[in-house]
């Protein structure tokens, strides 16, 4: 039970880590974006 | 609007109050009513929290704030993907635990009932003349620009939607919510795609997204921030104040506005809660940028086609009719004037682009910004003979640009598609608010103080009643609206005013185990006057006052705790 437990709470880090990461990726992709038509 | 228009628009509105209707049917219990049973996916969750969240003047607003200011008004989401994280860790769990129905009942839990209260009444003011401003406000941009009656236009704007929140409760807003979504997104990329389309046929799309770059209508991300500027803290969006203040905002919104909360509360586990709450906070961030988009398209658009002066052709008709019609006039026929020179100057720059000639490039580009520049004279010339003719004049046309656009270019029956989308995208996020007024109004104040021991049915019928009461409070908030003047932007920032504080008080509730309900209720209370008195001196941007807000309540808790102990010590 405890270990089924961890390894959602493991499961539920690696999707925050996607969001945040995704949100990176976004903000690099805007940074080029404004610097190529500026 | 010719017949086909208004047949598109009818039908539109109609198949979706027929839909919230047959979805209504089945609830007849509290639980059925507030919170769907629990019975909703992440998929119905992400487009309930989106249809709640984008409401008719996000349409509206962001091409017209892409037009005038560029596309930076994106930076404002990028705290939203945080705040998911936080809510999911935080908020969801506790939530979904305690079964609760609204975001207040857990604080009479973890504090007392004076503060639940407190905050529930918070809640219901800025809530309540949000959502009769969220009324007014595009249902006054429809009628201007169509010279429909504002008062029928706030019925319908307020009205219909009504029919099927009292009757079907949170079940009917979420499915209608999807509808109205979908039809949303139809109305945009058909509106995008006819920007593009309606170009001269030598400037592609890409070609537009030069021009608009060059204009500094792409300027997505704003990293600067000019200390030798004296209002720099006064600028809305940066990349700062968009990670730092958005996270703050969305994490209030998100995480203790009942018209959200209301709305993640009905999933079927706090799996499907999180799920999309996360795949919002994904979709927002490229949602906001493409509606931007559209607005820097449109200001593509009118550098190769005549533009007005004033976009709110009412005023200028008002204008027009008054001794300053002359001056306004020569206004006009001077922005015409540049207009042309603009248009020669823009396909220069297009076959400057196209042969790859980078001198060419600047050079064009730096006259064209020098005939905005001009360009901008002008309206501001234009706007101060409207203060002069009438000085109650509306003199921001923001929000009438996109509108203008569709009404004056696109083929017949798109219009009719985009004037319900502009009805639809207002009926989800106010059946949401009405819905959440309800409960708290139900389960916070009537079940909780005013009328305790009664049967589900009693409860069930109240509700109902609430919902259409509340329903009336806005529509006659609308109604009154065109009399409160300048009034209106106060009421807009309203929310600021009052989130930071409730986020506090939450934020204490879960971080900060040691301090009671009496030093977070005193120091709500005083957060609270200090927050006003910051908004009316006007030294800083709103989007700060969130922030403010809540590290006051939690700084305030946290002495006055410190205090109620060494008060207690000696017995």
């Amino acid at each position: 039970m405890q270990e089924e437990k961890l390894s959602t709470s493991k499961k539920w880090r690696n999707v925050y880590v996607l969001v945040i990461g995704t949100l990176v990726l976004l903000i690099i992709f805007f940074y080029f974006f404004t610097k190529q038509f500026a | 609007m010719s017949i086909l228009d208004w047949f598109v628009l009818i039908i539109t509105l109609l198949a979706v109050i027929t839909y919230g209707i047959y979805k209504s049917k089945s609830e007849k219990t509290l639980d059925g009513y507030f919170k769907s049973s629990n019975s909703m996916s992440w998929f119905l969750i992400l487009l309930s929290i989106m249809g709640t969240q984008a409401s008719a003047i996000t349409f509206l607003s962001a091409p017209g704030q892409a037009y005038t200011d560029g596309m930076r008004f994106v930076q404002y989401y990028f705290g939203l993907p945080l705040a998911m994280v936080v809510l999911c860790v935080t908020f969801i769990p506790i939530y979904h635990k305690l079964k609760v129905y609204t975001a207040y009942e857990f604080l009479e839990q973890r504090f007392d009932l004076k503060t639940r209260a407190l905050a529930s009444v918070l809640f219901l003011i800025q809530r309540a003349l949000s959502t009769g401003i969220s009324i007014y406000a595009p249902s006054i941009i429809l009628s201007s620009l169509l010279g429909w009656n504002i008062y029928y236009t706030n019925l319908v704007m307020g009205g219909f939607l009504i029919i099927y929140t009292v009757s079907g409760g949170t079940k009917a807003v979420t499915y209608t919510q999807m509808q109205q979504l979908l039809i949303v997104f139809i109305g945009m990329f058909l509106a995008g795609y006819m920007v593009v389309h309606m170009l001269p046929p030598n400037v592609s799309f890409y070609d537009a997204l030069h021009v608009a770059g060059k204009m500094g209508k792409l300027n997505v991300i704003e990293t600067k921030i000019d200390v030798t500027d004296s209002h720099w803290w006064k600028d809305k969006y940066n990349i700062w104040s968009g990670l730092i203040g958005g996270f703050f905002l969305a994490l209030s919104y998100f995480g203790t506005d009942q018209s959200q909360v209301g709305r993640y509360l009905t999933a079927k586990n706090t799996k499907e809660s999180r799920i999309g709450l996360l795949m919002n906070g994904l979709v927002k961030v490229p949602m906001q940028f493409l509606i931007l988009m559209v607005g820097s398209l449109v200001f593509v658009f009118y550098m190769f086609y005549q533009s007005p002066v004033f976009f709110n052709q009412k005023e200028v008709e008002k204008v027009l009719a008054t001794d300053y019609k002359t001056s306004f006039i020569n206004l006009q026929a001077k922005n015409d004037s540049l207009n042309n020179i603009k248009q020669i100057q823009t396909h220069q720059l297009v076959d400057a682009i196209h042969q790859k000639n980078d001198i060419q490039i600047r050079n064009t580009q730096a006259s064209l910004k020098e005939i905005d520049k001009q360009t901008k004279v002008i309206r501001a010339d234009a706007v101060a003979v409207m203060k002069k003719a009438d000085k109650t004049a509306d003199t921001n046309d923001t929000n009438y640009i996109f509108l203008y656009f569709v009404v004056q270019n696109l083929p017949r029956g798109l219009i009719g598609l985009l004037i319900a989308m502009i009805f639809l995208a207002a009926w989800g996020s106010i059946a949401a608010a009405l819905n959440s007024l309800a409960s708290t109004t139900v389960i916070d104040l009537y079940k909780r103080m005013w009328v305790k021991e009664q049967t589900e049915t009693h409860y069930f019928k109240a509700s109902r009643w609430f919902t259409f009461g509340w329903g009336l409070f806005c529509i006659a908030t609308a109604m009154f609206a065109s009399k409160l003047g300048s009034l209106i932007e106060a009421v807009n920032v309203l929310g600021s005013l009052f989130y930071g504080t409730i986020l506090g008080i939450f934020l204490v509730a879960f971080y900060m185990k040691k301090v009671g309900g009496k030093a977070v209720f005193y120091a709500a209370v005083t957060t609270e006057v200090f927050v006003i008195a910051i908004y009316i001196a006007d030294v800083i941007s709103f989007l700060w006052l969130n922030v403010i807000g809540c590290l006051l309540v939690m700084g305030f808790a946290f002495v006055l705790q410190k205090l109620l102990q060494n008060k207690k010590a000696p017995y």
